[in-house]
């Protein structure tokens, strides 16, 4: 539990004048797969430093939104936009947003050929084009951050699924991202696994790292976020810091669905 | 193939005697094999232009004592005769089964005579069938590998690929090779060409078969590609995305070298069928290993000898290739990628 108490004062300071905007602004999203209505216009802000936790019933269109920010899933109506970029026009480079938003997987996706140091360099190398030698250090920088510095050289297949995620974490982070987007990172981890993937994003957290994270994980929204979106149907129903929502939502439905998820 | 090999060894000490037993045989019948090969090859085409050696052609073990010896051993067999024992059912007893072993041996040396006396002639036709192969399966890997990514991934270029990978399969082999030799103006321009057939150079027909085979292994050979593009998860490319990979240096970097490591099986098998269906070029009158092997039997009808030393050269050529590939496969082997996976973690 008290790893993922996390000690905020340390967190740069947001919503000053020079940045007026909040880094990601999504208004009015939809999205639907054939007559299924994923996203019925929905609308977030997230500021610089925030932790924002996604929550709601599977199928509620939770990580629809998540690949929509980063464009991997085109939408249908609405605006995002990152800083003053508007993500969705089509004069906009996915690739160009892509490099500024990091994403952590629910089945890690860690490239199965690659050693873990040539998972956090390929994009490195072929994103960023960087030299070999550096994207090496920086690599092996990376890894020691999520604690895996000595599991450099070791294949996906031969690390633990908990640190399969935390090599998936350094390969986003080492692109610098701005925003980190988590799609259920520990759900298909081992509870005893989990922690140290938690405990690495906790991290994360306390270095100021802007995160839009979708999880089960109760005890990291609680200690972590510093808001928490209940999303249900493709739509937000509510909005707010976590004490409120976990203690006193305004709508039966978010009571309803914390009351179902505190008995798991 | 592997597969077999663990499961069907029953217990360690057997598997490891008989394992280690197998392995020297088949080390030794590859030095003999390739021995073989090579040092014809350099006799003809070095040595024998250096006046050294019996000269290009020439057999290095002279076939006329085989053939001697197989004179004398038929000749035996018919004045065999046994006499003089006190029982007249063990006489014709033991007369029969001498006659039998006399004569038995009597072809056994003749077609070792017949065998000797063409090796020359396969050897050099073996060097157009392996150059055939690898050169064809090579070119046909070139575009194979772009074929399959467009049928995967190429959107609407997908039916002109889909078209092409079906024409070809659904043809003939034997009529593809044709039209491109007797039906297309191409073995004209090739005779036209400079270069073709001079010196050890080989003439049009090689080239076209080339093409031929080319054309043919790429569709096969796509669609092995296609099955193991289609067999890697879908979300490493989404990961490779989401770095900003754009999709083409996604597949290039991190979806087909997967793949080609997962095709590699499939892929062999392709190899071994060119291997062998690179006699169909005898057709189109290349000197290769099933032109110049039937050539000699329809002229000496000694067909059982000669095609059975070419279907061990062909064996020897094919178990060559198998064994080159598994190695390769062990050699880019990855935890976790193609079949290497868990199996044959045991195996060395």
């Amino acid at each position: 539990m008290t790893d993922s108490q996390i000690d905020r004062s340390s967190r740069t300071d947001r919503g000053t004048d020079a940045e007026p905007s909040p880094l990601l602004r999504i208004e009015d999203l939809r999205k639907s797969y054939g007559d299924e209505e994923v996203l019925r216009g929905v609308d977030l802000e997230i500021e610089r430093g925030d932790v924002e936790v996604l929550v709601g019933p599977s199928g509620s269109g939770k990580s629809t939104l998540l690949r929509c920010v980063n464009r991997l899933t085109e939408v249908d109506g609405g605006h995002i936009y990152l800083g003053d970029v508007d993500v969705c026009a089509p004069d906009t480079d996915p690739n160009e947003i892509r490099q500024q938003i990091g994403m952590v997987f629910q089945d890690i996706n860690l490239f199965a050929h690659l050693t873990a140091r040539e998972n956090v360099m390929l994009g490195l190398r072929r994103v960023k084009g960087m030299d070999k030698e550096p994207a090496l250090e920086r690599a092996e920088e990376e890894l020691d951050r999520v604690g895996l510095g000595d599991q450099v050289d070791s294949y996906p297949a031969q690390l633990s699924g908990g640190q399969k995620q935390r090599v998936g974490i350094a390969r986003a982070l080492a692109m610098d991202p701005e925003l980190m987007l988590f799609d259920e990172p520990t759900s298909a981890l081992d509870p005893e696994l989990s922690n140290g993937v938690l405990d690495v994003m906790s991290k994360l957290v306390a270095d100021g790292m802007t995160m839009l994270v979708v999880t089960h994980e109760m005890r990291f929204a609680r200690g972590g976020a510093t808001g928490i979106t209940f999303l249900d149907k493709g739509e937000v129903v509510e909005r707010g810091p976590p004490e409120q929502l976990f203690e006193n939502p305004e709508k039966e439905r978010t009571a309803e669905f914390f009351q179902s998820i505190s008995h798991e | 193939m592997s597969e077999a090999e663990t499961t069907a060894s029953p217990t360690g000490r057997f598997r490891a005697s008989s394992v280690g037993t197998s392995h020297a045989i088949s080390i030794f019948a590859g030095i003999v094999f390739w021995g073989w090969l090579t040092t014809r090859w350099l006799n003809d085409w070095v040595l024998a232009r250096l006046g050294i050696g019996p000269g290009a052609g020439e057999n290095f073990v002279p076939r006329e004592p085989f053939d001697a010896a197989a004179g004398s051993a038929i000749e035996a067999a018919e004045r065999f005769s046994i006499g003089g024992l006190p029982f007249e059912w063990l006489n014709s007893l033991l007369e029969t089964a001498g006659v039998a072993v006399l004569g038995w041996l009597g072809a056994l040396l003749d077609t070792a005579g017949v065998a000797v006396g063409i090796a020359p002639a396969l050897a050099g036709a073996a060097w157009y069938t392996i150059l055939l192969t690898v050169i064809s399966i090579a070119l046909g890997f070139s575009i194979a590998v772009p074929l399959a990514v467009i049928r995967v991934y190429g959107g609407p270029l997908k039916w002109p690929a889909l078209a092409y990978t079906e024409l070809i399969r659904g043809t003939p082999l034997i009529a593809q090779l044709f039209v491109l030799y007797y039906g297309l103006p191409l073995a004209v321009w090739l005779q036209d060409t400079t270069l073709i057939g001079y010196g050890t150079i080989p003439e049009q027909a090689f080239w076209i078969a080339i093409i031929g085979f080319t054309i043919n292994g790429s569709a096969y050979q796509a669609e092995y590609i296609r099955g193991a593009l289609e067999s890697v998860d879908e979300g490493q490319l989404t990961a490779a995305r989401a770095l900003g990979l754009s999709q083409i240096d996604g597949i290039r970097y991190v979806v087909l070298p997967q793949t080609l490591r997962y095709a590699i099986p499939a892929w062999t098998n392709e190899l071994v069928y060119l291997l062998k269906y690179s006699s169909l070029a005898g057709f189109i009158t290349v000197p290769e290993l099933y032109n110049v092997a039937s050539d000699i039997a329809n002229s000496t009808f000694e067909f059982t000898a000669i095609f059975g030393l070419l279907a061990v050269v062909y064996l020897g050529l094919v178990l060559t290739a198998t064994n080159i590939m598994s190695r390769v496969e062990s050699y880019v082997a990855i935890p976790g990628i193609g079949a290497v996976e868990g199996r044959q973690q045991g195996d060395s």
